[in-house]
């Protein structure tokens, strides 16, 4: 690495650039956020696939077509990507500065009205027109970030009450704009303003009818955040200040500053999504247009783990999401809310990396186990597969019993992964509640066998574990492991 | 009409009373909880789901609790047990219990926007008081849940600064190390915290539901998990505070539909007067100088590091 350093003047600074990429994408912090990442979001899958049966639905069908839909209607989700690109590095730059700024819905209705008012109110010439109004939109979000910003900064006031309560009153404030107030579009019955001005919109691209020049303003701002971030003095500073505001202060940077302008550039990351998706899709503001994307765009800040590019592979794993949700409801009658309780569930798993390392760190002693002393081993295994089966069971028995046992299921398995005795305790108990479950129910005959079956194969189970372990533990008869 | 405000300010800060009180159980012990918003919608909807199946309201308050801490031991697991951050998870618990109740809602009801009508808490009626002036516009007909806010918050006091376990509890979120060398398991008290906060933020969320209205509609908390997270900072996180802030809160919320009610003239400018609440949080956190917190909020303990 010396050498690169010191032939570094000789080399070209894209080439260094390169190869510095390369070598940050093969570290190994890199393939564990990669990895931890991937698990996240297969985890989040899982369990949003248990919920789908719970509702009693098919979450092969499901699966399938969203991702048919994604993938057929690709345009539509590199177009959803494009706000989920912008309100994710929005919040991913106020994370890197120590803040939360979960009210970036606000700030993108605010810049998205005031783009759409200079969009229909004023006629500019061709681009002129479109720079205006981004930068006008950048600019109103800018300032409705500014404020909270000033706020914690200068006050102490917890930025993730102030940002909600603001976007709370913006979306009040468009509401009435555009319903009883000034940007109304007269005779309308709908809360709607006019149509902008042609020379306002952003083209589309490639015929398609959602994908807009907006998307190709998305990957600017990931390369400009990176940039800003990385880069500059001003983004070390804001770095710094996220990562020990005294120490930063110590060494002299203004941290009161510094966090009002996060916020503000976060603001106005957001009011550009707000602005680009009025130019580029929507042609005018009608009340409540976006769907909650500030939220979404939190989610994509999370999986990205606050770093830019991360930030664009987020967003495109939502606006996949998104695309074919619409596509999952037609096709397999899932309601496209699913993709909302995915996303929480993906941000639930993401806010917990250590579930990675301690999945990785009991799977390896497990297996370890099951390698040196397979007669040990083998019982402890098959409850943990019983467990597995009981939790899936009582997803398809669909009553107050069996929902029990799933709690007592789960716990069970989380003690069993763990080799902890108190697991096969847990097992032990579903198989007795599973029994009763089977000579209770008056739910049809097959789930009353189903069940008492159940309950007889882990009760064998605990058996053959009891007996291995009283064997084990005779150290006359063995030789004394355990 | 006084008689009318104060009905309808007590009416609107109980559930901001009762998912104030829950955050400080969980501040308090060290946890932030800004996922109170999901937990009162989780406990919305449990509520008017078992009322629906039941036909027995206070199962549904059953019901609503043991959602809202079933939502809050996510939430703790997350903090606790796997050290992950407290924000994040919380910002997760709010998305998920959005998207899972309006997903319920499609599957039980099959409806986009609100449930069906569900059976009441029955109101407590006071017959006597009814004919005295002002009282007896408050207090005729008035949820008990509202009576259980106020026993709530006695009890909170009285648990918190009377009681072993609230001692360990503000212990555990101004300096663990010291709680943890006396012998006490900090994340387990951690967790406890956690799980009430959860258990009273459904209560205040069913209170919305099948309390004060008989339905369940989408997201219809509507930002009062916040309003209520500001309140619990404004009442500098204990359970008189809390009270007061929450009524204050309270009754901005009800003065809004005093004024559309009573001032018609202004009622274009309904929207104006509905964000009354919000800014008045934004300003009333602008002018408290920066509240105490408890010390060690918002970072893990681990036994390993000497703070």
């Amino acid at each position: 690495m010396i050498e690169e350093e010191v032939t570094a003047e000789h080399t070209d600074t894209e080439e260094s650039w390169f190869t510095r990429l390369i070598m940050k994408v093969q570290t190994p912090e890199m393939k564990r956020n990669v990895y931890s990442t991937l698990v996240s979001i297969v985890l989040a899958l899982l369990v949003a696939a248990g919920i789908m049966v719970f509702t009693g639905h098919d979450p092969l069908e499901a699966y399938g077509a969203l991702f048919l839909g994604a993938i057929l209607q690709f345009d539509k989700t590199l177009y959803n990507a494009t706000p989920l690109v912008l309100a994710g590095l929005s919040v991913a730059l106020a994370f890197k500065c120590g803040l939360f700024n979960i009210g970036a819905e606000g700030q993108l209705y605010m810049g998205s009205i005031v783009t759409t008012a200079v969009a229909y109110m004023i006629s500019l010439p061709i681009v002129v027109h479109q720079v205006v109004c981004l930068t006008l939109g950048v600019l109103a979000g800018m300032a409705y970030g500014f404020l909270p910003g000033l706020l914690k900064a200068y006050r102490g006031a917890h930025e993730v009450v102030t940002t909600m309560m603001m976007s709370y009153a913006s979306v009040l404030l468009t509401q009435w704009l555009v319903s009883q107030g000034p940007m109304h579009n007269p005779g309308d019955w709908r809360s709607i303003t006019p149509v902008i001005f042609d020379s306002a919109t952003l083209p589309k691209l490639f015929g398609s009818a959602f994908l807009n020049w907006g998307f190709f303003l998305a990957i600017g701002a990931v390369i400009f955040v990176e940039f800003l971030i990385n880069r500059t003095a001003l983004g070390y500073e804001l770095r710094a200040v996220g990562a020990n505001e005294e120490a930063a202060r110590t060494a002299g940077i203004n941290s009161k500053r510094n966090i009002a302008l996060a916020l503000g550039i976060s603001g106005g990351l957001a009011g550009l999504a707000g602005s680009e998706e009025i130019l580029g899709y929507y042609h005018r503001f009608y009340d409540g247009w976006s769907g909650g994307l500030g939220f979404d765009g939190v989610t994509v800040a999370v999986l990205g783990r606050n770093n830019p590019w991360g930030v664009l592979g987020g967003a495109l794993f939502f606006g996949f999401l998104k695309a074919g949700g619409g596509n999952m409801q037609t096709f397999a009658g899932v309601p496209s809310e699913m993709v909302n309780v995915i996303q929480g569930l993906v941000v639930l798993f993401v806010a917990a990396p250590r579930l990675v390392d301690w999945l990785a760190k009991h799977g390896v002693g497990y297996a370890q186990v099951l390698k040196d002393n397979p007669r040990v081993g083998a019982p402890q295994f098959a409850l943990l597969i019983y467990s597995i089966f009981s939790i899936v069971f009582s997803f398809l028995a669909f009553n107050v019993l069996s929902i029990i046992n799933l709690l007592i299921s789960l716990v069970a398995l989380a003690y069993l992964y763990m080799r902890d005795e108190f697991g096969v305790w847990l097992a032990a108990i579903t198989s007795i509640v599973w029994i009763l479950l089977g000579v209770l129910t008056l739910a049809g005959v097959s789930i009353a066998f189903v069940s008492i079956m159940i309950g007889v194969v882990g009760l064998v189970l605990f058996v053959w574990y009891e007996r291995v372990r009283e064997a084990n533990l005779n150290p006359m008869s063995q030789g004394g492991e355990s | 009409m006084i008689g009318w405000l104060i009905r309808s300010t007590l009416q609107m800060s109980t559930p901001l009373v009762l998912a104030a009180l829950g955050g400080m159980y969980s501040e308090r012990s060290g946890i932030v909880n800004i996922g109170l918003e999901g937990m009162m919608l989780i406990g919305a909807f449990g509520a008017v789901a078992a009322t629906y199946y039941t036909n027995n309201p206070w199962l549904g308050l059953l019901a609503a609790v043991v959602a809202g801490g079933g939502l809050a031991a996510i939430h703790a697991i997350i903090t606790v047990k796997l050290k992950g951050n407290h924000i994040v998870s919380g910002t997760g618990i709010i998305l998920f219990a959005g998207g899972f109740t309006t997903l319920m809602l499609e599957v039980i009801w099959q409806a986009r926007g609100v449930s069906d009508e569900v059976t009441r808490v029955p109101q407590i009626i006071i017959p006597w008081i009814q004919d005295v002036p002002i009282l007896g516009e408050v207090f005729g007909s008035l949820s008990p849940i509202v009576y259980m806010m106020f026993l709530i918050v006695i009890a909170s006091w009285f648990v918190m600064y009377k009681t072993p376990f609230g001692l360990r509890l503000r212990a555990a979120g101004e300096d663990p190390s010291t709680l943890d060398a006396a012998g006490v398991n900090v994340e387990t008290i951690r967790i406890i915290g956690v799980i009430l906060s959860g258990c009273l933020a459904g209560l205040g969320g069913a209170y919305l539901s099948i309390g004060f209205s008989s339905r369940f509609g989408k997201l219809m908390t509507s930002g009062r998990g916040f309003i209520a997270l500001a309140a619990l900072i404004f009442g500098n996180w204990t359970p008189v505070g809390c009270l007061l802030a929450g009524t204050f809160f309270g009754f901005l919320d009800g003065l809004q539909a005093f004024i559309s009610l009573n001032v018609p003239s202004l009622l274009p400018y309904n929207n104006f007067i509905q964000m009354i609440p919000y800014i008045l949080v934004v300003i009333s956190l602008a002018i408290i100088r920066r509240s105490v917190p408890p010390k060690g909020v918002g970072r893990p303990y681990e036994k390993e590091h000497r703070t």
